[in-house]
């Protein structure tokens, strides 16, 4: 069932609510957030593109990808525990790279970041598989 | 004091929660293994020493065990420990919904009759026969739509 | 011995079920082959492993993995002994058993949701909790097996796996809830989650704790077991799901609450399993007589089969009561006769719930007031069941036999004359029982009831698919009766080891956080940001 002010808010929200996500997701390490916190508020912004447009929608374009997420996820955050070992550092050790991004400053990036990306592709395709299957009851797809 | 409200709480919240799960009705249900699980919480929370508003970080590595004399940092186990049963209880309740709603969709009540009646559909194993049998279950949800409601709105 | 091995039976699953998963958008029936392949290649290696392990610690070692270099009670440590070995490697035989039959069995629908990634995601949880050397792995690696059981349980979604999948659900999440209340107390009063450094500070902790833990532990575990009062849950559901998951949660699931409470009881309160005999004793008593009664009025071959799995799980814990009991025989007996049965029964169940899958998708039906005769069009068929069934009620020379005949010996050597008695008397319900089902399958008029698709068993290839795995895991229960002492000897290393509780705490080696030499060995990070994100 889509609802027309929400269809019109969801331009806006949506891409603010993914800006945001990626904002939790690399401050994760140090500061408050991280890959299950953005997991979730990826999710939230996809629970809110199916209020506004209808389940079968919104299924139609990310369902296939459900699978593969958690997937590539899940190879994703034990390639980086993995990475720890190959760079001899020991399972699950991170470690850092710095990079200059000139005059913005440096971008500290290294395996525990890789971790929390991969613990981020899982938690947003389970938590909106199961979305998925709520509103599917709740919009009566299924009965 | 603290630790005495905080067993208390725990308390009220498995008691809240027994009683809820032993009502008839999901959202009771869902309710009482809520307030279960965040019982457990605050008790895994209450297991660690209390140390009132430090992080579960020490700041000097060089002095570390004089940190842990002064109690200069909190007991980072139970944190970790909630959030694991959090993120495991929160993935639990919510595949748990999904199933009630489900249930209900297709039974169109929470009572099974006939609960011997067996399910073939695992016997299918070709997409001919998968297809008849979805041909098979529309012609019956044809049939007896008029008995399913559209679920109790959560 | 390297131990970084064992960390090969939870990471090799984990790793194939995620590749699975990665490429489950690409492709269509020539993915479900690949699929296939990759769970049979791991599944082999996982095997390999689980042999190379058994091999090692059954000459009497133990083998400790501290993950990333922790040390004990700070890090994820991950033990192996002789049980856990065992245990493993029979984990290792059922899984590999049971990927043909679910290759020739299970529907396109179900592979396409994820039935392989779900099964490997199962081994890696009962891999790991068999593994898991603190409490709070154990745990995680329980709700690991759980939600891979859940999905497995009621993917589909026929409205009969739906409405016990429910009932599954909450008695084992509220089960964990116990567990990890009982986590949280044992981390409040003992200061540690360490198995073993736990086991060195229950020595000289008060007795309330040492009680509380133990009730606490008793009826979580006992509920993941299927024990007296709480097993409910488990005939209510083990019926719905098809016959290769049925197999699966019926061979391994029960057999997962079982170990810990050997695990348990045996590692931290030995002195408990003398003091609160005569309650395992009443509960395994009462565990075998309500399943076998209960099997005996069910309908249908697998409800039947559901309960005895419950009845069965008795007999081990009677094992456990008796484990340091005994006058003549050696201590430790009835442990060892009790891992023999957890061997004898793992293989057998999974046995019978494969073929009677296969009654039931042969007859379209497995109501046994609705079928019959089968014995003329599957002979093979109705052999093979037969074997099983005998071999479930522990006739020789089938392994029912030695191992059924090893638990008597103790219990009646320690004088419990009652639960002994009530052993045979059940032993002989579960022959009536069997026989029964077999006589309504397999005897008298020919009739099933009509059923959409064509016979599954006339095609050779699909019925080598689900006979193979049947009598291949035959050869292995009669392997194990006619060579009964050589496995007693190995399951006694395992039980001596088990009960060597001092053993076990040296070969982890716990430190004592005080000891710590202070800020330069001490680790950089926190030890704790690493565990258990990934569910």
């Amino acid at each position: 069932m889509p609802e027309l002010y929400l269809r019109m808010l969801d331009r806006i929200l949506t891409p603010v609510l993914l800006i945001l996500t990626f904002f939790l997701l690399l401050r994760g390490h140090n500061l408050p957030g991280g890959g299950f916190i953005a997991g979730l508020m990826a999710a939230a912004a996809f629970q809110l593109q199916i209020l506004s447009r209808g389940e079968e929608v919104v299924r139609k374009q990310v369902g296939q990808y459900i699978q593969p997420g958690i997937g590539i996820g899940l190879l994703v955050a034990v390639g980086a525990g993995i990475a720890g070992v190959l760079g001899s550092t020991g399972f699950f050790k991170g470690i850092w790279f710095d990079i200059s991004l000139g005059p913005l400053g440096y971008l500290e990036i290294g395996t525990p970041v890789i971790f929390d990306f991969g613990v981020f592709a899982v938690v947003v395709s389970v938590v909106t598989s199961y979305l998925l299957g709520l509103n599917r009851v709740a919009e009566g797809v299924d009965a | 004091m603290t630790q005495l409200i905080l067993a208390l709480t725990v308390g009220i919240l498995f008691a809240c929660g027994a009683y809820l799960v032993m009502r008839r009705g999901k959202i009771k249900l869902i309710l009482g293994l809520g307030l279960f699980s965040h019982g457990v919480n605050l008790l895994l929370f209450g297991s660690g020493e209390m140390i009132l508003g430090k992080p579960a970080i020490f700041n000097d590595k060089a002095n570390f065990l004089g940190e842990l004399a002064t109690r200069s940092f909190a007991d980072p186990l139970p944190q970790a420990l909630i959030l694991t049963a959090i993120v495991i209880s929160f993935g639990i309740t919510a595949f748990m919904i999904v199933l009630l709603n489900r249930r209900d969709t297709l039974l169109g009540s929470e009572i099974m009759e006939n609960e011997l009646a067996p399910g073939y559909d695992w016997l299918v194993y070709t997409d001919d026969d998968l297809e008849e049998q979805r041909q098979k279950q529309a012609e019956s949800k044809g049939n007896g739509s008029s008995k399913i409601s559209g679920g109790e709105p959560l | 011995m390297n131990p970084n091995l064992l960390a090969v039976p939870i990471a090799l699953p984990l790793f194939t079920a995620a590749l699975l998963l990665a490429v489950s958008r690409w492709g269509g029936r020539q993915l479900i082959d690949l699929q296939r392949g990759l769970t049979a290649i791991a599944l082999l290696v996982n095997l390999g492993v689980a042999l190379a392990l058994a091999n090692y610690t059954l000459s009497g070692h133990r083998l400790v993995l501290q993950m990333g270099g922790w040390q004990a009670p700070f890090g994820i440590t991950l033990v192996a002994d002789g049980l856990t070995s065992i245990l493993l490697t029979m984990a290792a035989i059922i899984f590999l058993a049971v990927l043909p039959f679910a290759i020739g069995t299970i529907d396109f629908h179900r592979e396409r949701m994820g039935y392989y990634p779900l099964t490997l995601f199962l081994l890696m949880g009962i891999n790991g909790a068999f593994l898991a050397g603190d409490l709070f792995n154990l745990y995680v690696f329980f709700e690991v097996m759980l939600m891979a059981s859940f999905v497995l349980l009621t993917v589909g979604g026929q409205p009969a796996q739906t409405h016990s999948g429910i009932r599954y659900v909450v008695l084992n999440l509220i089960a964990s809830l116990v567990f990890l209340a009982a986590a949280g107390i044992a981390y409040g009063t003992l200061g540690t989650l360490n198995m073993a450094h736990m086991a060195e500070r229950l020595q000289t902790a008060a007795p309330a704790v040492k009680t509380l833990l133990a009730g606490l532990l008793f009826v979580s575990f006992g509920s993941k077991a299927g024990l007296f009062p709480l097993f409910f849950w488990l005939p209510s559901s083990y019926h719905t799901p098809p016959p290769a998951v049925m197999a699966l949660f019926g061979g391994l699931l029960t057999k997962v609450g079982v170990y810990t409470l050997f695990r348990s009881f045996t590692l931290f309160f030995p002195d408990l399993l003398v003091a609160w005999q005569p309650l395992i004793l009443g509960v395994a008593g009462a565990t075998m007589l309500i399943g076998v009664l209960g099997a005996m009025s069910q309908p249908t071959v697998r409800r039947v089969l559901s309960f005895h799995i419950i009845s069965q799980v008795g007999y081990m814990i009677m094992g456990l009561g008796v484990a340091v009991d005994g006058q003549n025989l050696a201590m430790g007996f009835g442990l060892a006769a009790a891992i023999l049965y957890m061997i004898h029964h793992i293989i057998v169940k999974s046995t019978l719930i494969l073929a009677g899958g296969a009654i039931q998708i042969e007859m379209g039906s497995d109501e046994l007031a609705r079928i019959g005769g089968l014995v003329s069009k599957r002979p093979l068929l109705a052999i093979l069941f037969f074997l099983a069934a005998i071999a479930l009620a522990g006739i020789p020379p089938f392994s029912g036999f030695v191992s059924k005949l090893s638990l008597l010996q103790i219990t009646m050597d320690s004088g419990h004359w009652l639960v002994a008695g009530i052993s045979v008397v059940v032993s002989l319900l579960t022959l009536n029982s069997m026989t029964a089902l077999w006589r309504e399958t397999f005897w008298g008029e020919y009739e099933h009831p009509g059923r959409l698709t064509p016979w599954l068993l006339d095609a050779p290839l699909r019925r080598w698919l689900v006979l193979g795995p049947i009598a291949g895991l035959l050869v292995l229960s009669l392997g194990l009766g006619l060579f009964g002492e050589r496995f007693f000897q190995m399951t006694n290393t395992a039980a001596q080891q088990a009960l060597d509780q001092a053993g076990y705490i040296a070969a982890v080696r716990p430190v004592e956080p005080e000891s710590v030499a202070g800020p330069a060995d001490y680790p950089a990070e926190s030890p704790t940001d690493k565990g258990g994100h990934d569910e």
